[in-house]
């Protein structure tokens, strides 16, 4: 892929606004609360476009397409069976607590909820995870220029890392929500153009029936066992696995897109930034995923369209995108769609690094370094978590780069401190009798249950350090089960020991839980500003895709 | 925190820019390319809705 002036020229000028926005929020920020929670001062619409931004990292933009190529219409699922439904429980059901108990932080309402140290597990797990996935994203990008662009690999690090310094420095959490809504215009459009130049060069929709095998064009069909679907997945891992305790799990418990919506200016705004984002996020798969379902087609009808070989030798799916681009895309809107996929990539970072500044400054910092500070204390100690956060990420890139297997271990041990997550929530917000311990606990035992499950499994090769006791069809299979298994030992473990051990008073948690909280009643006559009606809109909606795509 | 900007008018500027050099683009002689010229002009109207959007909604607080 070569790049021309003019694409570089487009390249720079997206450089020039994301520094811009920065320096235009500089003078707004005066406090810590401005800079790590955006005062809650954020319009709905930016609040939910950020909501999906904010997950709308180059592993979204590559990686679905490159499962659209892999999987097929399948890994729709991760929209129309997870995300979707996912975020309107967090609207109607978790964003009360959240943001009417005035937690800063997802860590800071289990502080409330349960005790100190189930919140400090959290926030340190969480902080890592951060930096962690900032540190890959810019991994990920540096090796992708240097693949189809041929830049230098520490440019492309320090470049990226510093641009995203900046504007995060200057202009904190709101700065990089801001930059998230346009990275999200420019993915968008960025990439909308390609599919329509692919649609038309596969032949439209009758080309994509005729040139895609039938089995990778469907939803449902093939999904009552794993070996009669591509995925290699069966109904109920999918279902259970990551329609409930995954998409669950990530969209209603991960503060990174949580944070999004808690910076609202009211309640009923912060209930509806995930259902108002669940619309445009239903329509994704046609950004994200068809451009892999499209190079199938090309691929059976033109040379050129195959995809490269990884260093493993196998297909490298990853590529799906960056080839995409190269053979539709001429110079000049090829600027465009290189943009959009660094956006991509700085958009996870900068979400990463903005959520680690708040759960540092206020659940490690604050809770166990600084009880009380003055707000310009908070705003130094903000800002200087940035520079350590970027520069902790850089560091993180070129370990990826020198240690994938080390990379790839670490991530595997985060993913087992997330699956039972949305149990211990679940539990604390509709169980008035889960006890601190119970919740400390089951953590505890679930993230151990997700670890044995997979030293006691396998799938393409991957598992079974203990014992090989079952093979699944695919890795998606067994992350899905890992999850269901880790949830479920959470669970029981937290309803357990809350049995036997004592809890917190009721009057302690009043706005904490469901039953002790007085129910939501929205004075909003019109459908479409009540959280609930507007909720079970975007539900029906999912639901007729589900069927019409069966 | 005090008024913020109105973040319609940078996304409006910076794609009708965009769409501008896709514009004048698609008349050189690498550039001519139907894809530039109507991406140019779906940026460029795309850009100049968001700009008008900001001036309609000013008055009223963000």
């Amino acid at each position: 892929m070569k790049l021309y002036l003019v694409d570089y020229s487009i390249i720079a000028l997206y450089f020039l606004f994301v520094i811009g926005i920065g320096f235009l929020l500089k003078k707004k920020i005066k406090t810590g609360n401005d800079f790590l929670m955006s005062n809650r001062s954020i319009p709905l619409w930016i609040t939910s476009l950020a909501f999906i931004s904010a997950n709308l990292g180059a592993q979204e933009v590559l990686g679905m397409a490159a499962s659209g190529a892999k999987y097929g219409l399948y890994t729709a699922h991760f929209y129309w069976l997870g995300a979707a439904f996912a975020m309107v429980f967090l609207g109607i059901y978790m964003m009360p607590f959240y943001y009417g108990s005035r937690a800063r932080s997802v860590p800071e309402y289990l502080k409330l909820r349960f005790d100190e140290k189930t919140r400090t597990f959290n926030a340190l797990s969480f902080a890592v995870m951060t930096i962690f996935s900032s540190g890959i994203s810019l991994y990920a990008l540096a090796m992708l220029m240097q693949t189809i662009l041929g830049w230098d690999f520490n440019v492309s690090i320090w470049l990226a890392a510093g641009i995203v310094l900046i504007y995060t420095y200057l202009g904190g959490l709101t700065s990089a929500v801001y930059n998230e809504v346009m990275q999200f215009f420019l993915i968008v459009l960025g990439i909308a153009p390609l599919v329509i130049i692919g649609m038309h060069k596969a032949g439209g929709l009758d080309g994509i029936l005729h040139n895609v095998e039938n089995s990778k064009l469907h939803l449902w069909k093939g999904m009552a066992h794993a070996s009669t679907n591509p995925m290699g997945v069966d109904a109920f891992s999918l279902v259970f696995g990551l329609g409930f305790v995954l998409a669950f799990g990530y969209w209603c418990t991960d503060f990174l897109v949580v944070q999004r919506a808690m910076i609202s200016r009211s309640q009923n705004e912060a209930r509806r930034t995930p259902i108002i984002a669940a619309i445009p996020k239903i329509f994704m798969p046609l950004v994200v995923i068809l451009p892999g379902i499209i190079i199938l087609a090309l691929q059976n009808q033109f040379t050129g369209f195959e995809l490269p070989l990884n260093s493993s030798g196998q297909v490298d799916y990853n590529m799906t995108l960056p080839l995409l681009l190269s053979k539709l895309y001429p110079s000049g809107i090829l600027g465009v769609g290189v943009t959009a996929l660094i956006a991509s990539f700085m958009s996870g970072m900068a979400g990463n690094v903005t959520a680690f500044n708040t759960v540092w400054t206020f659940d490690i910092y604050q809770a166990h370094i600084k009880k009380n500070g003055s707000e310009k204390h908070y705003l130094n100690v903000g800002r200087a978590t940035t520079v350590i956060g970027i520069l902790l990420s850089v560091a993180t890139a070129y370990v990826a780069r020198n240690f994938n297997s080390i990379m790839d271990l670490l991530q595997l041990v985060f993913s087992f401190v997330n699956a039972p997550l949305f149990a211990t929530f679940f539990l604390g917000m509709f169980w008035k009798k889960t006890s601190s311990n119970g919740a400390f606990w089951g953590l505890i035992s679930g993230t151990a249950a997700a670890a044995i499950t997979h030293g006691l499994t396998t799938a393409e090769g991957k598992g079974g350090w203990i014992a090989n006791l079952h093979e699944y069809y695919s890795g998606t299979s067994q992350a899905f089960n890992i999850a269901g298994i880790a949830f479920i030992a959470c669970f029981l473990v937290t309803a357990l020991v809350s049995s036997f051990t004592s809890r917190k008073p009721d009057e302690e948690l009043r706005g904490l839980v469901y039953s002790l909280t007085p129910k939501q009643t929205d004075p909003a006559k019109r459908w479409y500003k009540n959280p609930l009606w507007l909720g079970v809109a975007v539900l029906i909606l999912t639901l007729i895709i589900n069927v019409v795509l069966y | 925190m005090n008024k913020l900007f109105d973040l319609r008018f940078v996304i409006g500027s910076f794609f009708f820019l965009v769409g501008l050099i896709l514009f004048v683009y698609s008349f050189s002689e690498k550039g001519r390319n139907a894809v530039n010229h109507y991406g140019g002009l779906a940026f460029l109207l795309f850009g100049v809705v968001m700009i008008l959007l900001t001036y309609k909604s000013s008055g009223k607080e963000e």
